[in-house]
């Protein structure tokens, strides 16, 4: 099997009576130059990256897993752990709710941000993404609060809390701990390109890299739904 | 480039998104006040799917990429699966050894206590 | 939709450095990266070797030398296990093929995003630095073994407690940033720009072995780099992820509820695909190698693709065959061991491809053939021990042995670096525009290859009668320790020397080649394969001058009937 002809320029419709779909993703694997077609490098490269870094935080769920499950010790309850007082009741969950509403307020300002790009309003795009990190410094600002508030009003430590297994304490720190540290990256990143898209760095091309940024954080706030889920949630 | 997806939606499609995101987050937190158990776990689980499936399918744009692009994304997490499900399975019995062999007493579930109670 | 896509590369921009430090030390250029990642492994790898060498000496005549202390011999093999899998091994088939061949191979300038490449190398650097910094810190390196235990990597009576274990969790997490950034270049480089006429299916299988590696790589490191981020945690903040309630040295410590079950599953659920990053450009550059000196096309060129995947994709449910003693569920030795089998079938099925490539082909006995040949010998009985220690019941008496150390010796240490000498030897003469020394390459090659045997050969026998592994008190006849036994460690311990001795010959070779070599001109093996028909030999900058080629035919067309040569390469139009 020597195909020594030219590769034919199939069209993406494709010429036999399969679903386009299908024809679609035997044509792009099996076309020249390219796999993804108009994907541009960065943006290939983001997804890449993303999937890589998925594998992470599902590992550091999965050792969450094992030791909730292994421990003969009670897990404690977050309901409670996380709960805070307004207005003399005790609302569980409170902080965390006002985290997840803040965080996906960004990925709405971020998606418009997108939209904005591509329409090419530069300025509109610029206040989004500012907008976006504004949201996600308090996000982590929020972080911190809750981390100083057990830390230091409850005695949660790595090592050993007061309601229950010791591991709690290691898997809160260490899960929301790489979260934040993505969020906070994705802060600068976002600042990073607002402002090179004010200068006009990026007037050439058609505002592709909004969308990668975007990819980014839309990531980060997917971690959170699973973070919100199955820890403080199960 | 004329094959090229899309990219320039309504605006509508991200609000209606946003919205439900709300609204879907509204759900999940509810599910806090329901005992545990198998309804619980369910409806945040499907909740949480919910979630993540609107985030990626839209606000990430996967609905309207290629099929290749979708599929050499959304193919390996399969793989993490079988991890997830085997350590669910390793855990499980290595807390049954646990209380077979260095725990006075019968194994229970594994209750979230009270804030404020000390360690029994 | 008729526009036809033009490569990118066409009209990008390489950077062109104009001081010493940024054409050399902070180089962009791909070619100069893998030189850079080249020699960095091989340094560390002959550190790793002296390690060796010591270890055997130990064993084979304990006493000889009296500073190798039972602390010393431990923490030499964790610093050689560790070194040759991950800062040798890993780091020079990706790092440096990698770099080298995916533009060349691909008729690219160079990868998508040369900056991040460069990063990648000096992060990998940083990596090594911070785990030969091990050496000088109070306690010296680990002697947890290259797989980190816990609970004793982190316990006393394990040397290297304080800073050693520190320093080499750092290391790795450092190279898995590394890593990353490698691979998502490269795999952004082969998927997106190929230039015309490069399908997936005309790639040599060079590509796509580093390909389906580094996509393994960019799925398994992860869980490396959480399992290390949570020992480190154990370590020096106290938490109990991996650690039990346990007492040490009489006194009882403060963690509890740890599992070093979970360690050891996040380990493997990255260890395995580890050794398939390994294996996988190996089988690439194999049925390289084997096409151009046999002058024949790779048997079977979409079933050893398809075999590829295959193996890349069932490397991620076969991890837990390293701990079929190791105390976990009891029934999951049925399904790992069932996995385990199952790869077995694709891999054997690129070694029929591999014979049938070879059968009634024109075979020149050239140096890179010479170690390829090696590499199917030795893989095969590696893989063949493989088997026994997949079976869960005849890996109990088995495991921990010296069976297992055969083993992976064959199938890692043996296999692979032919593969990385026959590569280096095939693909000098590109890179620097000379011929290795021959009758130092063929000296090289009998002596590596006889001597290795030599070595790990008899070593499954040691196994056999129950030696186990990683015991420093080995060598010394007793009731348990036969003098048959006694007596393969001297004759092993003495073929491991020469052979490491020649090593050095071979980087002579190296060093004096790029002076004195022959030169050889563009195409010295007649091969069709991109990167021989380059305008200039070493390439140039930007490797094609003014136009991309285009591609016409696949990567194999060798003794085409009818053609004049026995050769056409990729870049030939066809005849009409």
């Amino acid at each position: 099997m020597m195909p020594t002809a030219d590769v034919e320029r199939k069209s993406a419709h494709g010429s036999s009576g399969a679903s386009p779909l299908v024809t679609s993703f035997s044509d792009d694997w099996g076309s020249d130059i390219s796999t993804f077609k108009g994907v541009r490098w960065g943006k290939a490269m983001m997804w890449v990256f993303l999937l890589s870094d998925t594998f992470i935080f599902t590992c550091f769920l999965v050792g969450y897993m094992a030791v909730r499950m292994s421990t003969v010790e009670p897990w404690p309850n977050p309901s409670e752990v996380f709960a805070l007082q307004a207005f003399g009741i005790s609302v569980p969950l409170l902080l965390i709710a006002i985290m997840t509403f803040i965080l996906i307020s960004s990925s709405g300002t971020m998606a418009m941000a997108v939209n904005m790009g591509y329409r090419r309003r530069k300025e509109a795009a610029t206040y989004l993404i500012l907008v976006t990190a504004l949201l996600g410094a308090m996000f982590v600002g929020m972080q911190v609060f809750e981390w100083s508030k057990l830390i230091l009003d409850e005695g949660v430590r790595p090592w050993s809390n007061p309601f229950g297994a010791p591991q709690f304490g290691a898997v809160f720190f260490m899960v929301t701990g790489f979260h934040g540290l993505h969020v906070s990256a994705g802060v600068v990143y976002l600042l990073t390109i607002a402002f090179r898209i004010r200068r006009g760095k990026y007037d050439e091309s058609n505002f592709e890299i909004v969308e990668i940024t975007g990819l980014y954080w839309h990531f980060v706030d997917l971690v959170w739904v699973f973070i919100f889920a199955l820890f403080y949630l199960w | 480039m004329t094959d090229q997806p899309s990219r320039q939606h309504p605006i509508r499609i991200y609000l209606i998104v946003w919205g439900l995101l709300f609204l879907v987050s509204a759900l999940s937190y509810m599910t806090d006040f329901i005992d545990r158990g198998l309804w619980r776990w369910a409806l945040i689980l499907l909740f949480m799917a919910l979630k993540a499936g609107f985030i990626v399918a839209v606000f990430m744009h996967m609905r309207w990429e290629r099929l290749a692009l979708m599929a050499v994304v959304l193919a390996p997490p399969v793989l993490l699966l079988v991890l997830v499900g085997l350590m669910a399975v390793e855990s499980d019995y290595t807390r049954s050894v646990r209380f077979e062999y260095f725990v006075e007493g019968e194994r229970d579930e594994a209750l979230p206590v009270s804030a404020g109670n000390k360690r029994n | 939709m008729t526009e036809i896509e033009a490569p990118y590369q066409e009209t990008m921009d390489v950077p062109h450095p104009r001081s010493w430090i940024t054409r050399y030390w902070f180089s962009q250029d791909h070619k100069v990266i893998a030189v850079q990642y080249g020699v960095t492994a091989i340094a560390v790898g002959l550190v790793a070797l002296v390690l060796s060498g010591l270890m055997r000496i130990q064993i084979g005549f304990p006493g000889l030398l009296p500073f190798i202390t039972p602390d010393i011999y431990y923490q030499a093999v964790t610093m050689h296990g560790m070194i040759m899998v991950i800062f040798l091994l890993t780091a020079f088939l990706l790092g440096a093929f990698g770099n080298f061949c995916i533009p060349l191979m691909l008729g690219a300038r160079d990868m998508v995003f040369p900056f991040v490449n460069m990063l990648s190398y000096h992060v990998y650097l940083l990596s090594v630095v911070v785990l030969m910094a091990s050496y000088f810190v109070p306690g010296g390196p680990t002697g947890a073994g290259w797989t980190l235990y816990p609970p004793q990597a982190i316990l006393p009576g394990t040397p290297g407690v304080d800073w050693g274990i520190v320093a080499m969790l750092l290391s790795l997490i450092i190279f898995v940033v590394a890593f990353t950034m490698g691979g998502l270049n490269y795999v952004t480089t082969i998927l997106q720009a190929r230039t015309r006429g490069m399908t997936l299916m005309r790639m040599p299988l060079t590509v796509w072995g580093i390909l389906m590696a580094t996509v393994l790589g960019l799925l398994a490191f992860p869980a490396l780099f959480v399992s290390a981020v949570m020992m480190l945690l154990d370590k020096l903040v106290g938490t109990s992820f991996f650690m039990p309630a346990i007492v040490s040295f009489g006194q009882p410590l403060e963690y509890s509820g740890g599992s070093p079950l979970l360690f050891q599953h996040l380990f493997w659920f990255f260890g395995h695909p580890e050794v398939y990053i390994v294996a996988l450009p190996a089988f690439g550059v194999v049925s390289e190698l084997i096409s151009v000196h046999s002058r024949k096309n790779i048997f079977g060129y979409r079933m050893m693709v398809w075999a590829l995947v295959a193996i890349g994709a069932l490397s991620f449910v076969v991890w837990a065959h390293h701990m079929y003693v190791a105390g976990m569920h009891p029934y999951f030795g049925f399904f790992f061991a069932t996995t385990t089998l199952i790869i077995a079938v694709p891999t054997a099925i690129k070694v029929y491809n591999w014979v049938l490539t070879l059968w009634k082909a024109n075979i020149k006995l050239t140096v890179p053939m010479l170690f390829a040949l090696a590499f199917i010998l030795t893989f095969v009985v590696g893989g063949l021990s493989g088997l026994f220690l997949g079976n869960v019941i005849i890996d109990v008496p088995l495991s921990d042995t010296y069976f297992v150390v055969a083993h992976f010796h064959m199938v890692m240490g043996v296999a692979p670096i032919l593969v990385i000498f026959g590569g280096i030897y095939h693909w000098y003469p590109k890179l620097t525009g000379r011929m290795l020394n021959n009758a130092l390459g063929q000296l090289h090659f009998w002596v590596t290859f006889l001597g290795t045997y030599a070595i790990y050969y008899p070593m499954h026998y040691l196994g056999f009668i129950g030696v186990p592994r990683r015991y420093y008190a080995n060598g010394v006849e007793s009731d348990f320790y036969p003098a048959s036994a006694v007596t393969l460690n001297e004759f092993i311990t003495v073929a491991a020397l020469v052979v490491g001795l020649m090593q050095f010959v071979f980087v002579y070779n190296l060093i004096v080649s790029y002076f004195r070599g022959k030169q050889a001109g563009p195409n010295p093996w007649d091969a069709t394969t991109l990167e021989w028909q380059t305008p200039q030999t070493p390439p140039d900058h930007g490797n094609w001058g003014g136009t991309l080629p285009t591609v016409h035919r696949w990567a194999y067309d060798y003794s085409v009937p009818g053609e004049e040569q026995d050769f056409v390469p990729q870049n030939v139009e066809p005849r009409s």
